[in-house]
């Protein structure tokens, strides 16, 4: 099976010299078997002959029995070197003579044998009769030949048989290597060239032609091939490019989607996409639309980190905006994804305008959300027509992709957004249900708080006015005593502000702010002085107030609270130290400063200013500080401060405003307008004592409060009867009326242990409708803020009673049921 | 046939069982006269054979080949038995004996015996010019004009052979038995 893998030429070759030098050895060997043949044939004629004619030589020398003669006769056969032998017999079948003489007789056969030849032992041995005449048979010749002649023509032929073999393959060789070249060269020129186009995939090349035999049409049939195969693989090359930018595209776009997957802001989103398509398709000019279908305008809202230049150029930066034209931009509105090869062709102003900037290739694809466009997505190149059909395909699957992460962009935002909300609420609702039960026990407090300076408040008031002889400085004191009792009232009342549900009653009065600057300034001496100094740490305090400011109409306390929180923050914003300025001026209408006399004449507002030198606060802080339970300060703050404070501005129709920087401080800023109206009188004009004596019933709880009711009451002429407790309080009233001596007025307290003052209230009116009652509480000022005045309560004081409160009420309902009596 | 095969193993057989009677015979077959001229018969017979007379030596096509002897017969019947049966040519062979010359007629061997040798010249004179082979075993018959002359020699039979005795007498004697033969001329010895 060697054969098979032998080259072409050699299998050629071996095929010529095998048939010819098979022709050659039959043909040798026809020739030979021939010759041997007839050269047999000739050698026996030849040794025949031989014998004849020694035969009839030798028939005178039997005839006449000389022995000499015959072997004379015989002794010629010597010229023939190839008899062996020959032997006379005579014609009893003696031997007679012999041949060569020297020869022994017993080498020779006993006897003739029968005439004829035969071969055997490589010798060929005749035996013929001599015969003299007709019949007379004188004996008989037998000779004996070797076959040396034979071998020799053998040797001989074999020779020419070798040379002619020789010669022949020879020629055969020569003569079939010229020849088959014509077989073999346009094959071997065909493997020739397959191998090297195996080798160098070159698939170019062609063959050449050298015949109209089948190794022609092999070679066309080849190049055909080559053809086909090169069309093939330039079509394979190409389908695999298209592959490899197919795969490059997925690439980018499974990019883009992963980095639109880590984002989940439309700027971030937008951003990402097109900077990957600047790198990545690439584009030149790339940015992304949002359509506003009721003005029919598209407006820029994000724009290629590359194509910023472009952009600027073509007026297409943020915010920019582009009318709807006619044909691609209404186009792709409407849900089109729209190609413009080349943009010098298009008329409508927008292609134009990309083509003056040398953009001329465009391709405008819209972003549909449930199929509405929300926005268009615009790619340009430089060059014109240079999109193509899988660019517009793959910016087509990036719109998609686009709308929808900008969809779920926008619902992520939905969801955070209600999410914070949710998280808000839960946060207000836990921090309302403290505060509500710290209000709760703070109303407690306040209750306590006010039966519990309610004497003070009273004696005071009292002292200051019956007094007449009092020193300067006893009344100073005395002064003082009530104006701590005030604020002392006030603070309790505040403290009811943590949880009240709904705006107070704003009591507006008359404020001189910079009195109130004073006052606060005063109270607060302790955080922004003593407790920075015991922990060495200097904060200058610095007041600048302006002169002849207008007053303002406001709620004393609550500004003062305002201010006081606003004190505290600076504080607190100075852990090392610093500067406190607190100022206050009039403004004119436009929030400059009003600064002198004329100006102040046109001032519309009155502002004031709380400063430090602190650590400030970032735009984020200060973005969310007037946001509730919003703080810096951990643990120690609430978060209601500025709330607070923000609160007040609002009902006040102020304004706030926060300057800070971080690391420079903060400067915040109330601005409160100067109002025109004049303040309503809260109170009618009533005489400081009734003339009036009344007949009136305590009923409390508190004996202290009893006690200086009493004092008070009985100093303005009244007759006062007390009862301690509630249940007293109405067997006392029912007997007085039983013993037709009904009081004219009740004074009860409300929070009383068994019987309350509605009970009490209550058991009033039910013997006696027309007695007034009035109600005493600690919670009087929640209650007065609720409108929740109990039934058959005719009127509601707070503790601590003021003097010109009590009178004032037990002149009204004096008046009220003199009215009535009178009737 | 088979009676001559017989015949010649026995005459063999006496050959080589007989006693030689001459003191040159050593040989088997010349071990006497009478074996003697058993060979010299056979010779004479083998004679028609290797020599050839003219044309007109016969009568016709069939006619006989005629072997005369002239004197004493010396052969006894060995040369009728030599004969008996053979053709040479397709003639018979006839065995004649003669008493005297005249009586030789159409003769083509002519065998003189040794009885004649006293005018053996005279004989040969007479035959001269006739077509006849003459054989004689007598003593210088070669040399006086016989064309072939018996000797013996080293107990052997020679043939000593007048060729132009034979020439001039027209008979043609075979090369070959020229040959084996001592060929002399007249006047010599």
């Amino acid at each position: 099976m060697w054969f098979k893998d032998l080259p072409i030429q050699r299998k050629l070759m071996t095929v010529v010299m095998l048939t010819s030098g098979a022709v050659i050895v039959l043909t040798c060997s026809v020739l030979l078997a021939y010759e041997y043949l007839t050269f047999r044939q000739t050698t026996v004629r030849q040794l025949t002959t031989l014998g004849e004619l020694i035969a009839t030589n030798s028939t005178a020398a039997l005839a006449f029995d000389n022995q000499d003669d015959a072997t004379e006769v015989l002794s010629a056969l010597k010229a023939d070197r190839h008899i062996v032998a020959a032997g006379l017999y005579d014609k009893h079948g003696t031997l007679f003579a012999k041949f060569p003489a020297h020869r022994r007789a017993d080498a020779f056969p006993r006897t003739p044998g029968p005439d004829g030849y035969r071969f055997e032992h490589a010798r060929l041995s005749s035996v013929q009769p001599v015969v003299q005449g007709a019949n007379e048979r004188l004996g008989t010749l037998y000779l004996e030949s070797d076959m040396e002649a034979i071998y020799e023509r053998f040797r001989l032929y074999g020779g020419i048989v070798l040379l002619v073999i020789v010669g022949s393959s020879l020629l055969t060789y020569l003569l079939s290597r010229s020849l088959q070249r014509r077989i073999t060269q346009p094959v071997l020129a065909l493997a020739d060239m397959a191998r090297a186009i195996s080798d160098r995939q070159d698939y170019t090349v062609r063959a050449t032609k050298l015949g109209e035999d089948e190794l022609g049409l092999l070679t066309d049939a080849f190049n055909q091939m080559l053809i086909k195969i090169d069309e093939y693989t330039k079509e394979r090359e190409q389908a695999g490019a298209r592959l490899y930018a197919q795969v490059g595209r997925l690439d980018l776009l499974n990019r883009i989607t992963h980095a639109i997957g880590d984002r989940q802001d439309l700027p971030s989103i937008f951003g990402v996409i097109l900077r990957s398509l600047e790198e990545n398709l690439p584009i030149d000019f790339g940015c992304i639309c949002v359509f506003n279908p009721f003005a029919d305008v598209l407006t820029v809202t994000s724009v290629g980190a590359h194509s910023r230049a472009l952009a600027t150029q073509l007026h297409l930066l943020e915010e920019e905006q582009v009318p709807i034209d006619q044909n691609g931009l209404a186009r792709c509105v409407s849900g089109e994804l729209v190609y413009e090869p080349d943009t010098r062709h298009i008329s409508f102003p927008f292609p134009q305008r990309l083509a003056s900037a040398g953009l001329h290739a465009l391709v405008a694809a819209p972003l549909l959300v449930e199929e509405k466009v929300f926005g268009v997505l615009i790619a340009a190149r430089r060059e014109a027509e240079s999109f193509s059909s899988a660019d517009c395909e793959f910016l087509k699957q990036l719109s998609e992709h686009v709308a929808l992460a900008a969809h779920q962009a926008k619902l992520h935002g939905e969801l955070q957004q209600a999410y914070d909300d949710l998280r808000k609420t839960q946060r207000t609702v836990l921090q309302q249900e403290r505060l509500r039960a710290l209000g709760e026990m703070a109303s407690g407090i306040a209750h306590d708080i006010n039966n519990a300076i309610s004497p003070a408040a009273l004696y005071t008031e009292s002292l200051l006015e019956q007094e007449t002889h009092l020193s300067e400085r006893g009344r100073d004191h005395l002064v003082t005593i009530q104006r701590a009792i005030d604020d002392v009232a006030q603070t309790v009342a505040r403290m009811r502000e943590f949880y009240r549900q709904r705006e107070p009653q704003l009591m507006l009065a008359p404020i001189d702010l910079n009195r109130l600057v004073r006052q606060v300034i005063d109270l607060t001496r302790a955080r922004w002085r003593d407790v920075p100094q015991q922990q060495g740490i200097v904060i200058d305090l610095q007041v600048e107030l302006g002169s002849a400011l207008p007053t303002i109409m406001g709620a004393e306390g609550e500004i003062r609270d305002a201010l006081t929180n606003l004190i505290f923050n600076a504080v607190d914003a100075m852990t090392e130290g610093g500067t406190l300025s607190i100022r206050t001026c009039a403004v004119t209408g436009d929030g400059a400063p009003a600064v002198d006399e004329a100006a102040d004449m046109v001032a519309s507002a009155v502002s004031v200013e709380v400063g430090d030198t602190g650590i400030g606060m970032s735009d984020e802080t200060k973005r969310r500080s007037l946001e509730p339970f919003f703080t810096t300060k951990g643990e120690r703050g609430t978060g209601l401060g500025l709330a607070m404070v923000y609160g007040m501005v609002q009902r006040h129709s102020a304004e706030i405003k926060i300057e800070s920087q971080l690391g420079h401080g903060t400067t915040v800023r109330l601005t409160f307008p100067i109002s025109t109206a004049q303040p309503v009188s809260p109170s009618i004009a009533v005489p400081a004592r009734l003339a009036q004596r009344l007949d009136i019933l305590i009923v409390d709880d508190d004996p202290r409060l009893i006690q200086s009711l009493r004092d008070i009451l009985e100093g303005d002429g009244h007759t006062v009867t007390v009862a301690e407790g509630g249940a007293a309080g109405i067997h006392c009233f029912e007997q007085a009326v039983k013993n037709s001596h009904p009081f004219s007025v009740v004074i009860t307290d409300l929070g009383m242990p068994y019987v309350d003052g509605r009970k009490v209230a209550a058991a009033v009116k039910a013997v006696s409708p027309e007695t007034p009652v009035l109600l005493l509480t600690g919670w009087g000022q929640r209650l007065l803020a609720e409108h929740d005045i109990p039934q058959h309560v005719d009127r509601l004081l707070s503790k601590p009673p003021k003097l010109q409160d009590l009178r004032t009420a037990l002149a009204e309902v004096a008046l009220r049921t003199s009215t009535f009596a009178h009737k | 046939m088979w009676a001559r095969l017989i015949l010649s193993l026995a005459l063999l057989g006496l050959v080589g069982g007989g006693t030689p009677s001459e003191s040159r015979a050593q040989s088997a077959a010349q071990q006497g006269p009478v074996r003697e001229y058993q060979l010299k018969a056979v010779f004479v017979f083998h004679f028609t054979q290797f020599a050839d007379w003219l044309p007109g030596a016969f009568a016709d096509p069939q006619a006989p080949l005629v072997i005369g002897i002239l004197g004493d017969n010396p052969f006894g019947s060995y040369l009728d038995d030599a004969v008996r049966g053979e053709q040479v040519n397709n003639r018979p062979i006839v065995v004649q004996h003669y008493r005297k010359l005249s009586d030789v007629k159409a003769c083509h061997i002519l065998f003189i015996a040794q009885s004649e040798s006293d005018h053996m010249r005279q004989i040969l004179d007479d035959l001269r010019g006739r077509n006849i082979l003459t054989v004689s075993d007598a003593d210088g018959f070669a040399a006086q004009g016989g064309m072939i002359q018996f000797l013996t020699e080293k107990n052997k039979i020679r043939l000593r052979i007048n060729a132009d005795a034979a020439k001039a007498a027209d008979v043609t004697i075979s090369s070959k038995l020229l040959r084996s033969a001592e060929i002399v001329t007249s006047g010599r010895e």
